[in-house]
């Protein structure tokens, strides 16, 4: 059976919480295990993440048609290579407001791609108000809290439930200032302490747990489509039509 | 034994997408498994017959013997869906009092429908009232088709009840608008919206339209059909044609 390709959507209502050191670290994972990556950085304001892989990102304004189906139907095209789409704050509301009109989760699970949503948390009310709404308008779509700890000491796992998926937060850790400047240089890359883990600096240890749930969640993806597929008893795409 | 049902769509001025709203009501018939022919009054070259090319001809409304052709072969075993020209839908009504067809209609021989499409000016609502002149027992529905940003003048509670408030008898249907891109391609595609959505060309066969157009048309037509749902527009109808035998229900607005 056919493991399902992710499609990341690094997302927060709100500025400055660290999607596009999320979405450059997913990259970096992604790439360093070998497989196909393209990324979307969709950002009202500075495009930082293609910036720093401009071969591999495409900066795209999603406020006109034409640029969400630039998004949205190349997202579902080349179903072996992992998508990675870091959403600005800016396109926030109009993403998942496009999102659920086209029922794009549907399709894309249909072409067995599974669209996984990375919320950043923080501790304002409106945040939580939000990840609600937002879980309550796409009841089938895996949404993954992160904890960046740089944003918040405290997270309200209440307030912040996983969606679609059996797991915790994925939790960033609070990195010291000299070591955020030295990782913010654009010549810096992941790459080392991903392929030789376990070392003794400040960003192995960093960077380790954060890698272990990119890779407990990946795992978890596939078991989900495991069960289904064994649960339904065949693979099926379903017809074109289907009758109540 | 069901009756025979016609449907006119018309307005009497152009511009207002009676032919877009002719072809979500055979997409819903399509849907809803009744059978249905179309008449298309552009004479010569026609619009509507571009999408529904199987089952639409091209008429001059005006002219008897295309008007023979339309309503002595009115039947109880498809519903007749006439897209009726701009500045005819009076006229045709009109001629439609003359030959008897409204007579019989009162006599509970036919069903009559009209979908009488509005545009966002007092010149088009001031057709409200010779349109409804003529509807008397026909099921009158005024179709608001926002194919801009227009209100119809909800904001004006004068002007809504100088028009709308005054034709008691006549429902009402809201069509929201289509993103323009989508509407666009649907065009350029020449397909029926339902085939789009499916993913099909006009040989029925796998195209490669845009999801995200697709979605949109998806979504679109999905609230309009919520809009027939909601006037019980199915059981208007069904007082014609006889649904077919095979399937059960409708259809879901599904991609391919």
């Amino acid at each position: 059976m056919p493991r399902p390709t992710p499609v990341y959507i690094v997302a927060s209502p709100n500025q400055k919480v660290g999607k596009t050191l999320i979405a450059r670290l997913l990259i970096e994972f992604v790439q360093t295990d070998g497989r196909k990556v393209i990324g979307y950085d969709l950002q009202s304001r500075r495009s930082a993440l293609a910036e720093r892989f401009p071969h591999l990102v495409e900066s795209v304004d999603i406020s006109d048609t034409r640029g969400q189906m630039r998004v949205f139907d190349r997202l579902l095209i080349d179903r072996g290579i992992t998508k990675i789409v870091d959403l600005g704050s800016g396109p926030f509301d109009l993403f998942f407001a496009v999102m659920e009109k086209i029922d794009f989760v549907t399709e894309a699970r249909r072409q067995l791609i599974e669209p996984i949503v990375l919320f950043v948390t923080d501790t304002e009310a409106e945040t939580a108000r939000i990840y609600a709404g937002l879980r309550g308008r796409l009841k089938s779509t895996i949404f993954v809290p992160v904890h960046n700890e740089a944003v918040s000491v405290t997270f309200a796992a209440q307030d912040f439930l996983a969606g679609g998926i059996e797991c915790g937060p994925i939790r960033i850790a609070r990195l010291s200032q000299l070591v955020c400047r030295v990782i913010d240089r654009s010549n810096f890359s992941f790459a080392n302490y991903i392929t030789e883990p376990g070392g003794e600096s400040e960003v192995h240890q960093w960077i380790g747990p954060i890698l272990t749930r990119f890779r407990e969640l990946e795992l978890q993806l596939f078991a989900n489509r495991l069960a289904l597929f064994l649960n339904a008893g065949n693979a099926n795409n379903g017809p074109n039509f289907e009758i109540d | 034994m069901p009756k025979p049902t016609v449907v006119l769509v018309g307005a009497d001025k152009g511009g207002v997408g009676k032919t877009t709203v002719a072809r979500t009501l055979l997409d819903y018939l399509t849907a809803e498994n009744l059978p249905a022919r179309a008449f298309d009054t552009e004479f010569p070259k026609g619009r509507l017959k571009r999408f529904h090319p199987a089952i639409t001809e091209v008429v001059d409304v005006t002219a008897v013997p295309d008007q023979m052709r339309i309503f002595d072969t009115v039947s109880h075993e498809n519903v007749t869906v006439i897209d009726v020209r701009a500045g005819l839908l009076t006229p045709t009504l009109r001629a439609l009092r003359d030959v008897g067809f409204l007579e019989s209609m009162k006599k509970g021989e036919f069903s009559l429908v009209v979908f009488h499409i509005l545009g966002a000016s007092v010149a088009s609502l001031d057709e409200i009232e010779d349109t409804s002149a003529f509807t008397g027992d026909a099921s009158h529905f005024l179709v608001k088709n926002f194919i801009n940003n227009t209100t119809f003048f909800e904001w004006d509670q004068a002007t809504q009840s100088s028009y709308f408030r005054k034709v008691k008898d006549a429902g009402q249907i809201a069509i929201p608008k289509l993103n323009e891109m989508a509407f666009e391609q649907v065009e350029l595609a020449g397909v029926p919206f339902l085939s789009f959505v499916a993913n099909k060309d006009p040989k029925g066969e796998s195209a490669n339209y845009s999801f995200v157009l697709r979605g949109y048309v998806r979504h679109w037509l999905g609230n309009v059909w919520n809009e027939y749902e909601r006037i019980k527009l199915k059981d208007i109808l069904a007082n014609g044609p006889v649904a077919k035998a095979k399937g059960s229900g409708r259809m879901q607005v599904v991609s391919s």
